[in-house]
């Protein structure tokens, strides 16, 4: 299936991509090159913390009022995208929070919201006239002091305020109002969540295109061409999106840019897993080396507090231990962290080595690798048949979870992460904390030139973006389809099919499908025939416990991976034939005879007769398969065969 | 790909029998929504039947749409037709100083458009030409060469280097400002040479050309001094009645924005007197004032010289008398009945008889036209008379 032409279009489509997490949001739009790039808004951040805060007069949006949870957490609000759409009695009281309570909305029913300490500017004075004044003077009334008040926002007041922050960023960065937006959800939200969250961006000011689930935008952005040039448009998909406090897995099926799930896992408000809790670990850390080095007691990450200045130490520790993971992220050395006063006036600087931290957040690592090793068993999918990791958040930047996940969870050693695609570093295409908003903008590009064309049919795939819609239903092959071409010779190991095998339409592929594949068929000496057998097979492991002798098979298919050293099982990819569904044989028109006998050929005299062919088979949506054989140049052989749907 | 290769079957094979096999059922899948490869699933399904032939050709007409939209973006916006047009060494080697004998247009390089020229398009080509032919840029493009020629050539060219840029400037300068410009346009030299070979009656009856193609164009560029626009046109052979007479109507009462004062003498700069400068003043606004006088009746000229010539006039006139005719036929003919054929040769003397009554008739029109148009000249002079003499009187106030 052909793409559409690139999204890339003269004038740069006003659209935003929001990734809106529930502890930090990313916000993406086309550049003049065409691309989606992730922008930072006007504090230069890319990651911008969710976090509204309210100190005096003045309000902060995103880092800014994160710091404010220093000092002011009473007035700083923060996690409020879990909350929206949620009534008050739905969410559980127990969590102890450093940031502003939520409470009930005083007016409206089971609504959740927060109550903030704003000063409120004196009303202003009354303006001067001649018949109030008795002795003009020559100097302003100085205005009254502000008055104190508290202030309370619901849920979807602050959402609106924030989303109305990060729309501000993009429309500054184009220069012309936004026309539309792309937003993340998680899997877990609602309709009455979407609903919320769909209202709120309209209250904002921007129309939402679509809310993408985050497996979906990170499929969009994944099945790019620029985001990987060199792998198969045919691969299977893990996707480890570790946020501050929750784990996504997702493991997606991509049939040439079109996406499914194949299963997922998400653990959402989970102390034992995110960045959050990495951050915890390393707190206790530095906390530790503060009391060794200064004999004062310092204790964080308890329950409850200890004392206030405890509390602060900690905020203060969480603000500086972020600057202290993206060393680490970032260069191979040790990473410092210093704080200023810290406690009791006392300044503190510490460091630390990757190798420490490593060692600190596996308990976490753990966590993350058996989920990932649970989601593949619960989906029937051998680690060895992963063909990808893709790494969303900014947790995942770190090494150390990568080779841990790598290394755990059984991956083949061929494995594409970011990693050995070197995509981490550099906020290119692959990095894992832009993903997400990259996707969406791509997404919303796409809607938005499907909605500015003028045909009808066009507008009318528009419905397939919405929430409850059936269009995105659609039948996928259960069983990989190949072509078989027999040699006669028996083998020994691995899969004994009499021939060679080349894969062409994999299963979970969506109908109807056409896909084309080029190869060399090598022709018998005599009478230049040739014959091919369409089989539909299933793919296994075959997990042996010896070290196979070492045997280099010309299958393409027979890749062996060895998992783990200590260990000397090795796994197998193995193909087994299921059901014939058809065989043709013909003569080649255009057969080439290779000058000289090669060594592998092993046969005196002059070389095998060879001939390029093209094998380009349909299988319809109703599941009859057309399978079309032709030598590539002109007047080749042209050789069809039918299969009737089911 | 890597390339897959195959081995030879053995000599053995035999086909294996088809079993009628099927492929195992399809499962039902929800996709995720996204990406441009979802929407061409949606298009294969939706609108193109599940045929990946119709969907191929859409697709590769999507594609040709695009191209051309990206063509078009690029030439329609960027210079509203401007174009490049090529730089004669003439051009380039204009004296600013001689800047009131220039073309601007061709400095500008809108000499294909001339006085349909837009501000904006003299505003793209200024632009373009001052990127092109900026001192600044000079420096290091001219000095290559200079270096090859002797000593004496590379200080002429020196001080002549920003020579054109000069001219660009003033030809920016005057075709910016509208008054300037208007002045520029009266005496633009394109038009002027195309005056001079204006068909007169003499050279359009031995040339034996065709009346439109001759004349034709001699309106199309007369209309730009119109004060009124749209100016209607000369028209061809079957125009109607209406058309003929609003268009002779129009041109005998041309008013024309057309002056003179781009060919005002200079006053002597270094003369403080002045006596001198009113003299040349003077001078100047009676030149202007012949000028104008003599272009008014070469316009006339034209118009009579084309009125004379229209094949046209005869044909309506010979209509009007079809028409006359057929009145007096309908007349008569319920009184009459059915017309006989034996009175030929009655018909025929009437019919002469009218013939040169009509003749007459057209002389005497003729003559009328004529005489309206001495008249209309006539008013026209006196108008300019009192129009100079207003200005006179507003100038020495």
């Amino acid at each position: 299936m052909t793409s559409t032409p690139p999204a890339a279009e003269s004038t740069i489509p006003a659209v935003v991509g929001i990734n809106f997490g529930n502890s930090f949001a990313s916000i993406a739009v086309f550049t003049k090159e065409g691309l989606a790039e992730c922008i930072a808004n006007e504090d230069g951040e890319r990651q911008i913390a969710c976090a509204v805060s309210f100190f005096g007069e003045e309000m902060y949006i995103g880092n800014q009022a994160k710091n404010q949870l220093v000092k002011n957490s009473k007035n700083t609000i923060v996690g409020f995208r879990n909350l929206l759409g949620k009534k008050f009695s739905e969410i559980p009281q127990s969590q102890a929070t450093t940031s502003a309570p939520v409470i009930q909305h005083p007016d409206i029913p089971d609504e959740p919201a927060y109550k903030v300490e704003v000063l409120q500017p004196a009303p202003s004075p009354l303006p001067t006239s001649n018949v109030n004044t008795p002795a003009a003077s020559s100097a302003p009334t100085p205005r009254s002091e502000p008055i104190p008040t508290q202030r309370i926002l619901s849920v979807s007041e602050v959402t609106v305020i924030f989303l109305k922050s990060l729309l501000q960023s993009a429309q500054d960065f184009l220069g012309k109002p936004i026309q539309g937006a792309v937003i993340t959800v998680p899997s877990h939200f609602t309709d009455v969540q979407k609903d919320a969250l769909e209202k709120a961006a309209s209250e904002a000011g921007v129309k939402v295109y679509q809310l993408l689930e985050e497996a979906a935008a990170v499929a969009s952005t994944t099945t790019t061409e620029a985001w990987s040039p060199n792998l198969s448009t045919d691969r299977t998909q893990l996707v480890v999106d570790v946020g501050a406090s929750s784990l996504h897995l997702s493991l997606l099926s991509l049939r040439q840019g079109l996406a499914h799930v194949l299963a997922s896992h998400s653990q959402e408000n989970d102390p034992t897993v995110g960045g959050d809790a990495i951050d915890s670990k390393l707190i206790t850390f530095f906390a530790n080396e503060f009391t060794k080095k200064t004999k004062t007691p310092l204790s964080v990450c308890q329950p409850t507090p200890a004392s206030t200045a405890d509390a602060r130490a900690e905020a203060k520790l969480r603000l500086a231990v972020e600057h202290t993971k993206r060393t680490l992220s970032a260069s191979p050395g040790a990473a410092t962290c210093s704080v200023e006063s810290l406690k009791d006036g006392l300044d503190f600087t510490g460091s630390v080595n990757r190798m420490r931290f490593d060692m600190l957040a596996r308990p976490i690592y753990t966590s993350i690798s058996s989920s990932i090793s649970q989601l593949l068993e619960k989906a029937n999918v051998d680690p060895t048949q992963v063909d990808e990791i893709v790494y969303v958040g900014g947790t995942t930047c770190l090494p150390g979870l990568d080779e841990h996940i790598c290394l755990d969870g059984g991956f083949s050693e061929g494995i594409n992460t970011p990693f050995t695609m070197g995509t981490v570093v550099g906020g290119g295409i692959g990095d894992p904390a832009t993903v997400l908003a990259r996707g969406c903008a791509l997404q919303a590009a796409l809607i938005e030139s499907l909605l500015s064309s003028s045909s009808d049919q066009e507008k009318e795939l528009l419905k397939a973006f919405n929430r409850t819609t059936e269009l995105s239903e659609a039948k996928v092959t259960s069983k990989t389809l190949g072509l078989l071409f027999p040699d006669g010779e028996e083998r020994l190991e691995g899969d004994n099919l009499g021939g060679t095998f080349v894969p062409v339409i994999l299963k979970e592929t969506t109908l109807p499908a056409r896909r084309s594949i080029t190869f060399d068929v090598q022709l018998s000496d005599e009478s230049k025939r040739f014959a091919f057998e369409l089989w539909e097979v299933s793919e296994g492991i075959r997990v042996e416990k010896v070290k196979p002798p070492k045997v280099e098979l010309s299958d393409a298919e027979e890749d062996e991976e060895e998992e783990e050293e200590e260990e000397i099982e090795t796994k197998h990819k193995t193909i087994s034939k299921e059901t014939l569904l058809g065989a043709a044989e013909g003569e080649a028109k255009l057969g080439i005879q290779a000058k000289g006998g090669s060594a592998s050929a092993n046969k005196a005299g002059l070389g095998k007769w060879t001939s390029t062919m093209e094998a380009t088979v349909v299988v319809t949506e109703k599941g009859a398969v057309e399978v079309v054989v032709k030598e590539v140049g002109k007047d080749g052989v042209e050789i069809k065969l039918s299969v009737s749907a089911p | 790909m890597a390339t897959i290769q195959t081995r030879a079957i053995p000599k053995s094979y035999s086909l294996p029998q088809a079993s009628g096999a099927k492929i195992a059922s399809p499962s039902t899948s929800r996709l995720l929504p996204t990406g441009p490869a979802f929407v061409s699933h949606l298009r294969l399904t939706k609108h193109h039947g599940h045929s990946f032939d119709a969907h191929d050709d859409f697709v590769e007409k999507e594609r040709q749409r695009w191209e051309e939209l990206q063509a078009s973006a690029i030439n329609g916006e960027d210079d509203l037709g401007v174009g490049d047009e090529p730089e004669t060494d003439d051009l380039l080697s204009l004296d600013p100083k001689e800047w009131k004998k220039h073309d601007y247009y061709a400095v500008l390089g809108l000499s294909h458009l001339r006085y349909k020229a837009t501000p904006e398009q003299i505003k793209i080509a200024h632009r373009k030409k001052v990127l092109k032919h900026h001192p600044d840029k000079k420096v290091t493009t001219t000095s290559t060469p200079q270096s090859t020629s002797s000593l004496l050539q590379g200080l002429n060219l020196n001080t002549n280097d920003d020579a054109f840029f000069k001219c660009i400037q003033k030809a920016h300068e005057v075709l910016t400002n509208p008054e300037k410009r208007r002045q520029y346009d009266s005496v633009d030299h394109e038009l002027v040479e195309q005056q001079e070979d204006t068909p007169t009656a003499a050279s359009f009856k031995s040339k034996k050309t065709d009346f439109f193609k001759a004349f034709g164009p001699v309106y199309e560029r007369e209309a730009r001094f119109s004060r009124k626009q749209p100016v209607p046109m000369l028209g061809d052979v079957d125009a109607s009645k209406e058309h003929v007479e609003g268009f002779y109507d129009f041109w005998y009462n041309f008013d024309s924005w057309r002056s003179f004062e781009w060919l005002d003498k200079e006053v002597n700069e270094g003369s403080d007197n002045r006596d001198d400068k009113r003299y040349t003043e003077k001078k100047n606004k009676s030149e202007r004032a012949r000028r104008k006088k003599e272009d008014t009746a070469r316009l006339r000229q034209i118009v009579d010289l084309t009125l004379s010539l229209d094949p046209r006039i005869k044909r309506i006139k010979q209509e009007e008398k079809e028409a006359r005719e057929a009145k007096k036929a309908a007349k008569s003919a319920p009184a009459s009945g059915t017309v006989t054929p034996k009175k030929t040769k009655e018909q025929e003397e009437e019919e002469k008889r009218k013939k040169e009554e009509e003749e007459k008739v057209a002389k005497a029109e003729a003559k009328k036209a004529k005489a309206a148009a001495a008249n209309a000249a006539k008013k026209a002079r006196r108008a300019a008379r009192a129009a100079e003499e207003a200005g006179g009187v507003n100038g020495s106030a």
